[in-house]
C-alpha cells in the first residue's frame, strides 16, 4: 500500500487541479443581459459627434447625451466601456472600426469612460481630454487619436501637452479646450459613465454589451465579433 | 530530507493554485482585460504570455504539478524522484528570473500573481538546495 500511496495522492491532487479548472472555466459568466437598449434618434455619420439620447432599461444611465455614432434604428447596439491607457482597449478599437465599416448603418456604437486609475495613472487625463473635445463635437476624432498613439502617450511623464497638440490638431479652439479639460462638467460625465458601468457590473476594461449582452471577453477578436454581429442581424431579420 | 521534500510538495500546490488561476483567467480572457487590481492585463496580453500557443500560466501549471510529484515520490522514498527535484527547480528558477526581468525592463509593468509564483519557486529551490547540499540528509 505504500508503494502506491504517493501515486494516489498526486491522482488525487491531479484530478482536482484539472476539475476545478474545468469547472471555474465553464462557470465564468458569459452573457448576463443588463446593458441597456438604445431609444433615441440619431445623426449619422462617423464623423458627427454623434451625441443623442438613451435611456436604460437596466442599470442607471450613463452620461447624456452619449457618444454615439451610426443611425438610432440600427439593429445591433454596441455599447463599449473603455479605457483610453488600457492595451485591449487599444487592440479592440480598430476591430470595432472595421465592424463599422463592414457593417455601416446596421451598427450603432456607443462609448461610456471607464479609466482605471489605478493602475493607469493617465487614464483620466484621457478621458477628460476625449471628453473636453466632445464639449466641441470632436469626440471621436479625440478618440481615434488617443487608442492610435497610445504606445506613444502612455508612458510619459505629464501627457497635458500632448492632449493639447491633439487637440491643436483636431482643430479644437485650445483655450477653449484647455477650459472644459478640467471643468466640473467634464469629470460629472465621466463619473456619470463609471456610475452606469458599475451598475451593470463593469469590472474591467473592454467590456462590450450588444443589443444589451456582456459579449465575453475572448468573444472579442474580429473573427468571433463579426460572428455575434451576424448573427444578431439574422435575429433581428428573423424578428421584423 | 522528508520534512524538506513535504514542504516542498505544500509549496508546490500554492504555485500549482496560483498558476491555474491565471490558466483560468486566461483562458476565460478575465486576467487579459484591463482591471483595477493590477498591471497584470499589461503583463498576460503581452506577447510573451503565450508560448507555442499555449497559455505560459498552463505552462507554469504543469511545472508545478511535476514538483508536487516529484516531492510527493521523494517523500515515499523515491531517490531517483529527489534527485530531479533539482535540475526541475532550477529550470523553472531560470525561466523566473527571466520573466521578472521582462516584467521589470521590457513590460515594464507588474503582475502579483507572477511575482507570487516567482517567488514560491525561488523558495521552492532554496529549501530543496539547502536540504540537499548543506543540511546532513540524517540531520533533516
Amino acid at each position: 500500500m505504500k508503494r502506491i500511496l504517493p501515486f494516489i495522492i498526486i491522482l488525487v491532487v491531479l484530478g482536482l487541479a484539472l476539475g476545478s479548472a474545468w469547472y471555474l472555466t465553464r462557470s465564468t459568466p458569459t452573457t448576463p443581459s443588463v446593458a441597456g437598449q438604445q431609444t433615441s434618434a440619431s445623426p449619422t455619420g462617423s464623423q458627427a459627434p454623434a451625441v443623442q439620447q438613451t435611456a436604460a432599461n437596466q442599470g442607471v444611465p450613463g452620461a447624456e447625451p452619449a457618444h454615439t455614432r451610426g443611425p438610432a434604428n440600427a439593429p445591433v447596439h454596441i455599447e463599449e466601456f473603455g479605457d483610453f491607457e488600457c492595451p485591449p482597449c487599444g487592440v479592440f478599437h480598430p476591430i470595432l472600426e472595421q465592424m463599422e465599416a463592414e457593417f455601416g448603418d446596421k451598427l450603432q456604437v456607443t462609448f461610456r469612460e471607464f479609466p482605471l486609475v489605478p493602475p493607469h495613472q493617465h487614464a483620466l487625463a484621457a478621458a477628460s481630454a476625449a471628453e473636453a473635445a466632445g464639449l466641441q463635437g470632436k469626440f471621436w476624432e479625440m478618440h481615434k487619436l488617443l487608442y492610435d498613439r497610445q504606445q506613444s502617450w502612455k508612458g510619459q511623464f505629464d501627457v497635458r501637452p500632448v492632449f493639447e497638440s491633439y487637440a491643436k490638431e483636431i482643430g479644437l479652439d485650445v483655450d477653449r479646450y484647455n477650459r472644459d479639460v478640467g471643468s466640473d462638467l467634464v469629470q460629472q460625465r465621466i463619473f456619470q459613465d463609471g456610475k452606469r458601468g458599475h451598475s451593470l457590473g463593469v469590472k474591467g476594461t473592454p467590456t462590450v454589451f450588444m443589443n444589451g449582452r456582456e459579449v465575453p471577453f475572448e468573444q472579442l477578436p474580429p473573427e468571433q465579433f463579426r460572428v455575434l454581429i451576424q448573427k444578431e442581424l439574422a435575429a433581428a431579420g428573423t424578428r421584423r | 530530507m522528508k520534512k524538506i521534500y513535504i514542504t516542498a510538495a505544500l509549496l508546490s500546490l500554492l504555485g500549482l493554485a496560483d498558476a491555474l488561476y491565471l490558466t483560468v483567467e486566461h483562458l476565460t480572457g478575465e486576467t487579459v482585460r484591463c482591471t483595477i487590481l493590477s498591471g497584470c492585463s499589461e503583463v498576460l496580453s503581452s506577447r510573451y504570455a503565450v508560448v507555442a500557443g499555449f497559455p505560459l500560466a498552463g505552462i507554469g501549471a504543469a511545472a508545478y504539478f511535476t514538483v508536487f510529484s516529484l516531492a510527493t515520490l521523494a517523500v515515499f522514498g523515491y531517490r531517483t524522484a529527489g534527485t530531479l527535484l533539482t535540475p526541475v527547480l532550477s529550470a523553472m528558477f531560470v525561466v523566473s528570473i527571466w520573466l521578472v526581468y521582462l516584467q521589470a525592463f521590457v513590460i515594464r509593468e507588474f503582475c502579483q500573481y507572477c511575482l507570487f509564483s516567482a517567488a514560491i519557486t525561488s523558495a521552492l529551490l532554496l529549501i530543496v538546495v539547502i536540504g540537499r547540499f548543506v543540511l546532513k540528509p540524517a540531520s533533516v
